[in-house]
């Protein structure tokens, strides 16, 4: 609409979005080599992993050479390429033989716990770092800011996996507030009620472990931006109005920091799906952290190779559409 | 940058008076608390903590510096091609380093270590191959801004060959931030680090901070976990506490 009154604009926009395109499926195509390559190179193969754990014994040749066929180890490497690449086109990520279903249904089964983890986390650590860092770069050197900033130095320094595990400890096994693990009590309720209750008591440890790892990253975000945004001449008269500090808080300050909050966001995806993962590691959590866990411990390559894709594919085409949207956006002016 | 030639310089002395040390071995005093005969107590099959986490801080630190290392001149080789390319290519290596830092280097390094389980060397080469896309827009910038200098100018219109540009006007200028990159690549390298050995997914004969915490794990219903955990734990925050305090009072500013 706006992108045919300025034509130029328009087609640099297209022409932007295109080879953010080309680069995100280069980058896919290299996890897809690199998934495909490796588990060839080293010594044995995914079949003989499975095979030397107690899934399958005692198999005739026959069965063994139809086991390879199904896993898509038959024939030379390009044409077994050839065949999973045709299938992955498809939307076919394979079969998980431990879990007996197919690993795009195991992926939407996690999927969304995962999401409910991140977005019980984003606001959390969102709102938290916001109000922590103006109050601490308003006034940058006071006793508040020393304090906090002190405390969030120690608090960025400790692993995610870490924390997870402290607060586990504290509020789980010592001091038995929260469940220690899972996302549902072994015998859930089908009451819709109680089975929202049991499910928020569930995440509370996992999303605040989330929340904390990322809370320094935009605390200082936050910190440095109100230190400038405190001297600049349009707060300096704000104040010296006597603007009440709500106002001050959410029209002044807010509003200048949540664009930066936004573009910052969109970086620091990766991070948080690292620290995600690693969190329902610890909580035993069903998201797709455990999923990848599991087939870890399992040696599930047909499902690791397969949630690892997913998982890279949905997170490039994410991002492609945020930056899509900011070009939009900032072209709008 | 000192400081960090002082620590690799003491932790090779440790590991070559590792022989020195009281071994890492099994006893009879299994799950001792911390006490007279081991300070920080003994884990389940009767090792002692200290002697543990004094043999696991070489292996944990050095090969952080190691991969940090391997961050960072791999991201300054990009960047140099990228600057020494034409806009066309430079905006295309840029692209694909963005592209690259979508996908979590987690995903790869949990698919490459369930396959190999890699030791000192190979973690050091996977980690480092795995974080340098992260520096290469920071090192453009500098390099970029030094390459258009005048005193770069001066020598090349002078005759001066880009090599010894290179080493005499470039690398010098670029030293204090480079050397701020790469502590910041310690501790990233270090986290991840922490979490494939605390996953299982290093060599399980590598004895590291991260891979003592996966050990406490299974004690964490028993008194053990204060000491079997929390020590492993306090070194690994103790480290990337010190690096990221080196970060912050570095002069040269992290902000290059």
């Amino acid at each position: 609409m706006t992108a045919g009154a300025i034509p130029i604009s328009g087609r640099a926009w297209a022409a932007a979005l295109l080879w953010g395109l080309t680069a995100r499926f280069a980058v896919l195509m290299l996890v897809v080599l690199v998934i495909f390559i490796l588990p060839r190179l080293l010594p044995g193969d995914p079949l003989g992993v499975m095979l030397s754990s107690d899934y399958t014994q005692n198999l005739s040749e026959a069965g063994l050479a139809e086991l390879r066929a199904r896993m898509g180890l038959a024939g030379g490497w390009a044409e077994q390429f050839g065949a999973w690449l045709s299938d992955l086109l498809r939307g076919d990520l394979g079969y998980s033989a431990t879990h007996a279903r197919p690993v795009a249904t195991l992926i939407a089964e996690s999927l969304p716990w995962t999401l409910l983890l991140i977005l019980g986390a984003m606001p959390v650590y969102l709102v938290l770092a916001a109000l922590a860092g103006i109050g601490a770069g308003r006034a940058a050197g006071g006793g508040f800011d020393r304090g906090l900033t002190g405390f969030v130095t120690v608090l960025a320094s400790i692993p995610p996996f870490v924390t997870a595990i402290l607060l586990m400890l504290g509020l789980a096994i010592l001091w038995p507030v929260f469940p220690a693990g899972g996302a549902l009590p072994m015998l859930p309720s089908d009451q819709l009620m109680i089975r929202t209750g049991q499910i928020a008591r569930h995440v509370i440890l996992p999303v605040t472990a989330l929340a904390l790892h990322e809370f320094a990253r935009f605390y200082y975000l936050a910190r440095g931006e109100a230190v400038v945004l405190a001297h600049r001449p349009f707060v300096m008269n704000a104040v010296a109005r006597g603007l009440p500090p709500r106002r001050l808080l959410t029209e002044y300050y807010g509003r200048n920091i949540l664009p930066i909050f936004i573009a910052r966001l969109s970086d620091s995806v990766s991070g948080l799906v690292s620290a995600v993962v690693i969190i329902e590691i610890v909580f035993s959590y069903p998201g797709i952290g455990g999923l990848i866990y599991g087939a870890i411990l399992d040696r599930d390559y047909t499902l690791l190779q397969g949630t690892t894709i997913a998982v890279a594919a949905g997170l490039l085409a994410l991002n492609w559409l945020i930056d899509a949207a900011g070009t939009a956006l900032a072209g709008r002016g | 940058m000192r400081v960090l030639f002082g620590l690799a310089a003491g932790l090779l002395l440790l590991l070559a008076a590792q022989p020195l040390m009281p071994a890492y071995r099994s006893s009879r005093d299994v799950l001792a608390p911390p006490g007279r005969g081991h300070l920080l107590g003994t884990n389940d099959i009767g090792q002692d903590v200290l002697t543990g986490l004094l043999h696991a801080t070489p292996n944990t630190v050095l090969m952080a510096l190691a991969a940090a290392a391997v961050a960072t001149a791999a991201a300054l080789i990009v960047a140099g091609v990228a600057a020494a390319a034409s806009a066309t290519i430079r905006n295309m290596i840029l692209r694909l380093v963005d592209a690259l830092q979508v996908v979590p280097s987690i995903l790869i390094l949990l698919f490459i270590g369930t396959l190999m389980q890699p030791g000192l060397t190979g973690l050091a080469v996977l980690l480092g191959l795995t974080s340098w896309h992260e520096d290469v827009r920071v090192a453009l910038a500098m390099l970029r801004r030094e390459l258009q200098r005048e005193n770069v100018r001066f020598a090349r219109h002078m005759g001066a060959s880009r090599t010894y540009c290179l080493r005499r006007h470039v690398l010098p200028a670029i030293r204090p931030a480079l050397a701020a990159l790469y502590l910041q690549n310690i501790r990233q390298v270090t986290l991840r680090a922490a979490g494939l050995a605390f996953l299982g997914l290093t060599d399980p004969r590598l004895l590291t901070w991260g891979g003592m915490m996966q050990d406490a794990m299974e004690h964490l219903y028993t008194p053990a976990w204060l000491w079997l955990l929390l020590p492993p734990a306090f070194a690994l925050t103790a480290f990337l506490l010190i690096m990221l305090l080196l970060i912050e009072n570095d002069p040269a500013g992290a902000r290059a």
